[in-house]
């Protein structure tokens, strides 16, 4: 069944830039989809692509300029209050809990809001911390509370409910390394223990690699890429980036799947092709072959994917 | 040297708070929203006391107000606020480390906005106040008002310094400008003045720092030509001013010592 | 409806969370309170009545006054904020319950301070001499919808921000008017000023006509104030509500 249908959605702005000139902002242009139920979609593009906005569209907090949407048999914008009772949010930014209070008066409050009584809401506060691996957090004032350690408490609030979708906005925004990979195994756990259809916006490359299954790419408010996380990883996910510095100059730094695309003294930038070497071998040789003084591997930026998909296209 | 920092900053402030018209005008337009609504009451005030109340009839009133008003208006409401919160955050820190005074440097650039705001209130309160009632008393003392004005709004922005340096010690400073706000209201004569208090709390007044903040270029304005009210308004500034400097240096040892 | 009401006890159990700060801000605000009416004591000491206003007059209307600013700054004190609150996107959280945004947002929040005028409001009407058990119970039914209508007044200038974007400055400064006009005796307002302050800004339905119905008590101007306050709360729905169609939710301020 659909989950999520979205049919030529579009929304512009109207802006008042410098001398008062009245400007019009085309967020989001003919934007089409559908998700099924139980799906884990990443929808991903730069600052600024209209990420933000098709997800409001979708909770019904912005209203379209033009176009329809269907949210579990709701039309968002118009039917925003009953849909919320069977969607959960959750924005990178923005707190949905009280800042001087512990996380768990803020659920109970949520729970009044959800109408879910008293019994079954410690039930499911219980389960969320099992499941968020939560179980401290919930009783310390949520001011402090660590970003990442706060996030998990959001996401709890956003799931009391039990959604069947659950939307998430830049989610892993500011967190540390292991704060990230910890909230998206969180995700992928509720996806999978709990059937939860997972909308998730993010610009960073790692957030779709490990959290969706199906990828939407938007740049410049249009849908540029729709398929499978597994042939975006094939066809455009298959480089890594080295930073490498040395000690001195090498003499040559010449091997098959690897460019060098920058050099600056003894620094050098490498991209390399996974699909021919592997990361491993790549690095191996290096430290084997070369004195090297500093060294670091990176996921190509969401920029170069996007630029990536351009260039097959045309 | 130190003084053409100082400069600098009260200039470069001065001129941020031209370009922010929009602020400006808003707070301006308060002022005159101020003085219609206080003038309506005094003119009714004295009209049924005979014209004159512990000897001011309603055009001297009105310039009194002028004077008052716009010598608090033009000061940064939430100063105090905002200087708390730089210390509560460790933002003052980073200023701790240039080689120039903290408090002179923050002072300067207060200075500078406040003159701004002083200045265009005042011209509006100077128009309200000669078409209502015509022009100022007695010229001469009200010449003396505009360097009792910047007195005035000087040995305020000291004081508040003073103030809000409690925030090295006790996290909220908003309840201390509570405080303080209201006693310049009324001790230092912006709403009433001090003629109209009984003698012990006009006696009071006199010996707290207050009055140089609104009273004396208030009095000077309405009509009395007391040249030497600008005596107690050096002083007091003076006294404050170290007052201020002594109270940052307490604070920021004590930064030193805690850490931000 | 229970949702409310519990958002509003968790917002009270919030601002109690730091009780020494709670007390400390309470008590600087009564004292502030307390500095506005001895301006008015020493005011009619040395000017004697004002076209009927005396000491006690003023207090009846800083009892009112007190009590308005309480509940609708101290209790509901968001409502003050949320021209700035449009403006920054911090509408998402509230839309995305299934709940009354308007309702939910103004109980969202409560400003300790404010909360001291909860208490002086009743002690300064006894004081003022006017309190017997009718006026009383005019005084709590006034105070509330003089509150409903403040509170309405700044909803709908807050609203304002939905339709023309800014920052809500319109509305910081149309609160510091409406507050500082009510914070005056009505009766030294004639003619095109006094219409004013029935129409453009409201400060005779803050604290004029509610204090002229303790003082006077009239059946005719009770009506006139009660369509007022009811009108206004009605006004703030429609407004709120047919602005939430043009919720741009931040979006072009934080992409910078």
């Amino acid at each position: 069944m659909l989950a999520i249908e979205a049919k030529e959605l579009s929304k512009s702005f109207q802006t008042r830039g410098r001398k008062r000139r009245v400007r019009t902002v085309e967020a989001v242009r003919d934007v089409s989809f559908s998700v099924e139920e139980g799906e884990r979609l990443a929808y991903i593009g730069p600052n600024g692509a209209g990420k933000s906005t098709s997800i409001k569209m979708l909770t019904g907090i912005l209203h379209p300029t033009a176009g329809h949407a269907n949210v579990l048999g709701f039309v968002p914008w118009k039917q925003r209050m009953s849909l919320a009772r069977h969607i959960g949010t959750l924005f990178g930014q923005r707190s949905q809990l009280w800042a001087e209070l512990p996380p768990r008066d803020g659920f109970q409050l949520l729970a009044a809001i959800y109408r879910i009584d008293g019994e079954e809401a410690r039930r499911r506060i219980d389960e969320l911390s099992d499941v968020l691996d939560a179980e401290d957090l919930f009783d310390t004032p949520v001011r402090n509370l660590s970003l990442g350690q706060r996030m998990r408490c959001e996401l709890a609030a956003s799931m009391l409910h039990r959604p069947k979708v659950l939307f998430l906005d830049e989610p892993t925004i500011g967190l540390d390394l292991v704060a990230k990979q910890n909230f998206r195994s969180m995700i992928v756990r509720l996806n999978e223990t709990q059937g939860t259809t997972i909308f998730l916006t993010s610009h960073d490359v790692a957030d779709i690699e490990q959290v969706a299954r199906r990828v939407i790419v938007i740049n410049h408010g249009i849908v540029i890429f729709d398929d499978k996380v597994s042939r975006l990883r094939r066809s455009l996910l298959a480089t890594k980036l080295i930073e490498v510095r040395f000690d001195s100059p090498p003499a040559a730094l010449v091997f098959d799947g690897v460019q060098v695309v920058k050099q600056s003294g003894t620094g050098y930038k490498l991209v390399v092709d996974t699909e021919r070497r592997s990361i491993r071998e790549v690095l191996d040789e290096l430290l084997d072959h070369h004195r090297v003084a500093d060294i670091s591997v990176a996921d190509p930026p969401l920029e170069d994917v996007i630029a990536k998909i351009y260039r097959e296209r045309l | 040297m130190t003084w053409g920092v100082f400069l600098t900053a009260f200039l470069s402030s001065a001129r941020r708070t031209l370009q922010s018209r929009g602020q400006l005008a808003v707070r301006v337009l308060f002022y005159g929203v101020i003085l219609g609504v206080l003038s309506a009451l005094w003119k009714v005030a004295t009209a049924v006391n005979g014209g004159v109340i512990a000897g001011y009839n309603f055009r001297s009133m009105l310039w009194y107000l002028v004077a008052s008003e716009a010598s608090v208006i033009a000061i940064n409401p939430r100063l105090i606020e905002y200087i708390g919160l730089d210390i509560g955050s460790g933002g003052i820190a980073v200023e701790m480390l240039r080689p120039v005074s903290v408090v002179g440097l923050r002072i300067a650039t207060a200075l500078g906005e406040a003159l701004v705001r002083f200045t265009c209130a005042l011209t509006l309160g100077v128009l309200f106040a000669s078409f209502t009632v015509g022009l100022p008393p007695d010229l001469a003392a009200a010449a003396f008002a505009l360097p009792a004005a910047v007195l005035a709004i000087a040995a305020n922005l000291a004081a508040q310094h003073s103030f809000a340096a409690i925030a090295f010690w006790v996290n909220d400073s908003k309840a201390a400008w509570f405080l303080y706000q209201k006693l310049v209201f009324l001790v230092g004569g912006m709403l009433l003045p001090l003629e109209l208090f009984p003698p012990v709390l006009a006696h009071v007044s006199r010996l707290l720092p207050f009055w140089t903040m609104s009273y004396i270029p208030a009095r000077l304005l309405s009509g009395h030509f007391e040249p030497w009210l600008l005596l107690p308004q050096v002083g007091w500034l003076l006294v404050l001013m170290a007052g201020a400097a002594f109270i940052f240096g307490l604070g920021q040892r004590r930064l030193e010592v805690v850490g931000g | 409806m229970t949702a409310i009401v519990t958002t509003m006890k968790t917002a009270l159990i919030e601002a109690w969370t730091n009780r020494k700060s709670f007390w400390l801000q309470v008590s600087f605000m009564i004292a502030n309170d307390l500095a506005i009416v001895i301006f008015w004591m020493l005011f009619f000491r040395e000017v004697g009545t004002v076209r009927g206003w005396d000491t006690g007059h003023v207090l009846v209307l800083f009892g009112v006054l007190a009590n308005v600013t309480g509940i609708s700054m101290g209790l509901l004190a968001n409502a003050r904020r949320l021209g700035q609150m449009i403006a920054d996107g911090e509408l998402d959280a509230v839309l995305a319950l299934p709940v009354d945004p308007l309702l939910y947002l103004l109980v969202r929040r409560v400003d300790t301070a404010l909360l001291g005028d909860l208490v002086f409001g009743p002690v300064v009407f006894i004081a003022s001499g006017h309190a017997n058990l009718e006026t009383a119970a005019v005084f709590v039914i006034v105070s509330l919808c003089a509150a409903a209508f403040f509170a309405s007044f700044l909803v709908v200038l807050g609203s304002v921000t939905l339709f023309l974007g800014g920052r809500g400055e319109q509305a910081e400064l149309g609160f510091q008017a409406l507050l500082m006009l009510a914070s005056y005796p009505i009766d030294l307002f004639g003619g095109l000023i006094k219409l004013l302050l029935f129409t453009a800004i409201p400060a005779a339905f803050v604290t004029g006509l509610p204090t002229r119905l303790l003082t006077q008590f009239d059946w005719g101007e009770s009506a006139i104030f009660l369509a007022g306050s009811l009108g206004s709360v009605l006004l703030a729905r429609v407004v709120f509500r047919a602005g939430l169609a043009h919720y741009r939710s931040g979006a072009l301020w934080t992409r910078a």
